[in-house]
């Protein structure tokens, strides 16, 4: 089960936000921001606490009810997924939601980088690929 | 523009076989069964429509030349996307294997073709890329006035024609940008200026430093 | 159909060229070759925006909001010269190539013989206006060049099908078909009068997201030629 997608720019400004299940709290799009902003730098904290140089950061997050996901791509871009903690497969999940992106919000002239996405098309696509999960 | 001698035979430094191999099965697998195609007349048509209203709208083909890079560079730091998602490379461990994979992933992937690498500088931060089919010039013919030869004696910096696909230049700045590859990218010739091979040339400026994001153009 | 080569450029008549002369080029060659949607959705995406930057310093000079209303011709303008090279590689490549002189042929000559070297496909459907008898309406449900792209809500209505509808616009112009050469600023106001339109709308649906349909409006006098070969 998949529970929320945010997307993070290099920034560390949150771009994408999605919950695709019903009872999770929403916040003020500011909190969102904020905790967007904050995981950006956990993330780096976490690099540097690694004693291996060229750790990456935070991948996974353990709950006793969700887990939580992250990949940051070579450009510095992350995605966080949220799930319960029995989904599998989260890898392949993630590289399909990572091409997804690059189709549908890289490939849209209507799109600048590093801003909020808003697009239609990459909303209905990521819908598909979570259906398929979700359902 | 700066010559750097070249002898032949020299050996050129290249990826060890296997990753070599790696890079090119993984660029035909994605161009065979993952990559969606369209017709490369209308893409070569397309491409020539924006060129020829670019030259009817600046009216110089050097600033034509400077906006099709900026073009290129918009579509570079986009690319580089598609690029990462499909092929799930890891980071590159030299420029000679960046330049490998440009080749034998990028190029395949975006365009069909797989361009030679060769031409390393001694200190393998530059090499060309040589173009055999360029699927963005398929029925070009350049006009008289868009030919002129590059002056040896300006550096080739001042009058130096249209550089059809100078895109591709911007796009490989662009792409290389986000993945933190500071470089330089020129046409050093182009088949359609009767030059015998069409020849990009790359040059390594800087590795960027991750924790300072790249400025913006 | 050879050219000598070293009589062009003047200065090229040392150099032996390696590559063939445009006109010694192989035609047939590039016929079903393919390349990278998404190296042609990049190149597409640069258009639009090109476009975009172009309208809008437009409308900074007029000082006045002329909305989407422009894009559209400056993007069809881009798509007419693509469609009158496709028409002659086509009719280049039929094996008994005629000019088409009626409307209907002429309809189906784009719905299946350039839709599908374009696109690999025919278009969906083909159909006449029910309120107008110069209206005619040629649909695709998946338009393989806007695959990509999300409108954004402040375009209005604009589509970025006006690409294909400049295709169309520029097949009708090389038959004749008086659809005079849009201005891509749409300012022609002289031939204006006198043209076969080709404007792009969105026909989208929960299960067609991206169809589009090229509205196809025929100038009077081809209707009235119409009329003639019918002997009315």
């Amino acid at each position: 089960m998949l529970h929320s997608l945010y997307i993070i720019n290099k920034a560390g400004g949150l771009i994408y936000l999605k919950n695709y299940t019903d009872g999770i709290a929403t916040l003020s799009s500011n909190e969102y921001l904020v905790l967007a902003g904050t995981f950006h730098s956990i993330h780096v904290i976490t690099s540097k606490l690694s004693p291996v140089p060229g750790s990456s950061g935070i991948e996974v997050l353990e709950a006793d009810l969700f887990k939580m996901f992250c990949i940051q791509t070579p450009t510095g871009t992350k995605f966080l997924l949220v799930t319960d903690p029995l989904q599998s497969n989260v890898d392949a999940i993630m590289r399909k939601i990572y091409e997804t992106y690059a189709d549908y919000v890289m490939k849209n002239p209507f799109y600048t980088p590093e801003m909020p996405i808003r697009a239609d098309l990459f909303d209905l696509n990521l819908n598909k690929i979570v259906k398929q999960i979700n359902s | 523009m700066q010559g750097t001698p070249i002898t032949t035979k020299a050996s050129f430094p290249t990826t060890s076989t296997a990753a070599a191999a790696r890079a090119k099965q993984t660029g035909d697998d994605i161009w065979r069964n993952r990559t969606d195609k369209i017709n490369a007349e209308l893409f070569a048509l397309t491409y020539g429509s924006l060129v020829a209203t670019l030259v009817k709208d600046y009216e110089d083909y050097a600033e034509v030349n400077t906006q099709l890079d900026k073009m290129g560079y918009n579509i570079g730091v986009r690319l580089i996307e598609e690029f990462l998602a499909k092929s799930s490379l890891p980071k590159c461990g030299t420029f000679v294997e960046t330049a490998d994979v440009i080749s034998k992933i990028g190029f395949k992937m975006f365009l069909g073709i797989t361009p030679t690498i060769t031409n390393w500088s001694a200190d393998t931060k530059e090499f060309s890329i040589i173009i055999d089919e360029n699927p963005l010039s398929e029925f070009v013919e350049l006009p008289d006035d868009a030919l002129l030869p590059p002056p040896a004696s300006t550096g080739g910096s001042a009058a130096t024609g249209l550089w059809y696909s100078n895109i591709l230049c911007g796009v490989l700045r662009g792409a290389l940008e986000m993945v933190l590859l500071q470089v330089d990218v020129f046409f050093v010739s182009d088949v359609l200026r009767h030059d015998d091979a069409t020849e990009i040339r790359v040059r390594l400026v800087r590795i960027l430093d991750e924790d300072v994001p790249a400025s913006d153009e | 159909m050879s050219r000598d080569s070293s009589s062009v450029g003047g200065t090229a008549a040392a150099t032996a060229p390696t590559a063939p002369h445009i006109l010694d080029r192989n035609l047939a060659k590039t016929r079903t070759s393919e390349t990278s949607l998404s190296a042609f959705a990049y190149v597409f995406a640069e258009m639009i925006q090109y476009s975009q930057k172009r309208v809008s310093g437009v409308e900074d000079l007029e000082k006045r909001s002329v909305g989407s209303r422009l894009l559209s011709p400056f993007l069809a303008n881009f798509g007419h010269r693509v469609g009158l090279r496709e028409l002659e590689l086509t009719l280049w490549r039929e094996k008994n190539p005629k000019r088409e002189t009626r409307v209907l042929q002429m309809l189906i000559f784009i719905n299946s013989v350039i839709w599908k070297s374009l696109f690999g496909k025919p278009a969906d459907s083909l159909q006449k206006s029910t309120d107008n008898e110069d209206e005619y309406m040629l649909t695709d449900n998946d338009p393989v060049i806007l695959k990509y792209i999300s409108l954004p809500k402040e375009l209005g209505s604009f589509n970025a099908g006006a690409f294909m509808a400049g295709i169309v616009e520029a097949v009708l112009d090389g038959c004749h078909f008086v659809s005079s050469s849009v201005n891509y600023l749409g300012v022609d106001t002289d031939k204006k009068k006198k043209a076969s339109r080709v404007t792009a709308h969105s026909t989208a649906s929960d299960t067609a997201p991206n169809s589009m349909t090229l509205l196809i409006k025929f100038d009077k006098s081809v209707l009235q030629r119409e009329r003639t070969f019918d002997g009315k």
